[in-house]
């Protein structure tokens, strides 16, 4: 005999944690979220956590992040407080060239209305005075910040447990079948059934669509991070490559390499991370490194994210995207209007995983 | 003995009650531990709580002390300054800018 839910969303990550907390506000029972390990064990406990929308592209993606980035404040005040702060958001650039592309990027977003300013040289060095001098310019926009992630999905998974959600944790999935109209997971704990279906497995998004025989074009994108000591707050805004967190300690990183699931932290960008660091905020030499970290990104073969319903399978629905920080409180938003209203208040077909058919 | 007031974590001060707490609540190895509650996580990454944080594990589940999996221990093991690390290298391969991915001319319509 296997047990029965009415949803069953597989990954309890930032993506799959928001989902279930969103639904729970509005249905509260035969919800279950399952996960391999525990939840901040993937992806969204080894992240940077800046809530970002200014330099993405193209526009409208711009756009979606930033509904997502004015959800937060409300969000804060339903599951309680997840260290959320607007900070601002600075990108700076060393060479001088690079003020047109920047001015172009300012231009396209005021048509959607993200309002981008391009600084000077004297206007980075009065908003972040420890910034290093030789800065050209920067971007900046007020909409940036960040967030803790660990608060952020504890917050999620214990509104979502008040609310009537079940997790089960340290019980991977191990296949996937249709039974009628109902899915079948099998897993390591037992067999469960359920009516509808929520792949939500960040990385991992490709072998879990397999065991359905759907094709998950998700990707592994590995970054290292590096974390000082706490130091006295001295860094005001989000700096696209670091941020000051409420501790004090300082998140250096932003890396890319392919690398699989591999999960180690390499010397060599480590030492990158040091000089880009340095070469940021030249006062930060100084600073003792506690630990390094590196984390898998889940990056979707064109970048943009996955989500909405699987096209060809009823009641089978997707969520895998990069930036799950910044999406996690709209995407949650949008599944449970897809899934309780088989609309969205926000259109998100071009998201649809039909794109790669 | 071990008491609900007992710091298991001096770094981040962190009691035996409030490592028994996420324990109770599904946390199963270390690194559950350290991202709720952030034992583990100060200077000392972990050298001084890692075995009395197995010992609340053992006694809140049980679970044999050889078969807690022991924490994932990180580079550097002990804090070393920025500098140390630094090559002073301002070329970057792996590490990029977020201004080197934005191209606006493309895909904005
Ligand atoms: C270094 C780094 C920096 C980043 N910086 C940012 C940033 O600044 N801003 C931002 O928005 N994003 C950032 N990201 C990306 C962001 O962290 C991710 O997009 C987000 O965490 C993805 O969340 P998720 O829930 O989809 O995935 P995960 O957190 O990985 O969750 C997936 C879950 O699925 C479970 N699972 C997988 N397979 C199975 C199975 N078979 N059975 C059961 N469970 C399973 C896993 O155990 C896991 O818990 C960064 C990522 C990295 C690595």
């Amino acid at each position: 005999m296997e047990t029965s839910y009415e949803t069953i969303i597989i990954g309890g990550g930032v993506v799959g944690s928001s989902i279930a907390y969103h639904l729970s506000e509005r249905y509260k029972e035969g919800l279950l979220v399952i996960d391999k390990k525990f939840p901040m064990s993937g992806t969204s406990g080894s992240t940077q956590a800046w809530v970002w929308v200014h330099s993405k592209t193209p526009a409208w993606y711009a756009e979606f992040s930033m509904y997502s980035a004015e959800l937060y404040p409300y969000l804060a005040k339903k599951i309680g407080d997840v260290e959320y702060k607007r900070t601002g958001g600075l990108s700076p650039f060393f060479r001088e060239q690079e003020r047109e592309k920047a001015k172009r990027l300012a231009e396209e977003y005021g048509k959607i209305g993200i309002q981008i300013d391009v600084l000077s040289r004297e206007e980075v060095l009065a908003k972040e005075p420890f910034f290093n001098p030789r800065v050209a310019g920067a971007t900046f926009s007020l909409l940036d910040g960040n967030v803790n992630p660990f608060r952020l999905i504890d917050m999620y998974m214990r509104t979502a447990k008040k609310n009537g959600v079940h997790y089960s944790t340290y019980n991977r999935v191990t296949d996937i079948r249709r039974r009628n109209d109902m899915f079948i997971v099998v897993s390591e704990k037992g067999t469960y059934a359920s009516k509808r279906l929520i792949l939500a497995a960040g990385p991992w998004s490709r072998e879990l669509g397999k065991l359905i025989g759907i094709n998950i074009p998700i990707n592994q994108v590995r970054g290292q991070i590096l974390v000082t000591e706490p130091l006295k707050p001295f860094l005001r805004y989000t700096i696209s490559g670091l941020r000051q967190a409420n501790n004090g300690e300082v998140l250096i990183g932003y890396s890319m390499e392919q690398a699989g699931f591999d999960r180690s932290t390499t010397l060599d960008v480590i030492q990158e991370t040091a000089n880009l660091a340095i070469h940021y905020v030249p006062a930060l030499k100084k600073a003792k490194i506690v630990r390094a970290f590196s984390g898998i990104r889940a990056m979707p073969e064109d970048g943009l994210p996955i989500l909405g319903k699987v096209p060809g399978i009823d009641n089978l629905y997707v969520a895998a995207t990069h930036s799950g920080v910044t999406l996690s409180p709209l995407i949650g938003t949008l599944l449970a209007e897809l899934l309780l209203d088989g609309e969205t208040s926000l259109p998100i077909e071009r998201y649809s995983l039909s794109r790669f058919a | 003995m071990l008491d609900q007031a007992t710091i298991i974590c001096r770094c981040e001060e962190i009691s035996y009650e409030e490592v028994a707490e996420v324990i109770r609540y599904g946390a199963r190895t270390f690194d559950d531990v350290k991202r709720l509650t952030r034992c583990g996580m100060g200077p000392c990454q972990a050298k001084i709580c890692m075995s009395l944080v197995a010992q609340v594990i053992h006694a809140e589940t049980g679970r044999a002390l050889p078969e807690i999996p022991l924490p994932r221990m990180r580079m550097p093991l002990s804090p070393i300054k920025l500098e140390t690390l630094a090559t002073n290298r301002t070329s970057f391969s792996a590490v990029k800018s977020v201004l080197d991915e934005v191209e606006p001319e493309e895909g904005m319509r």
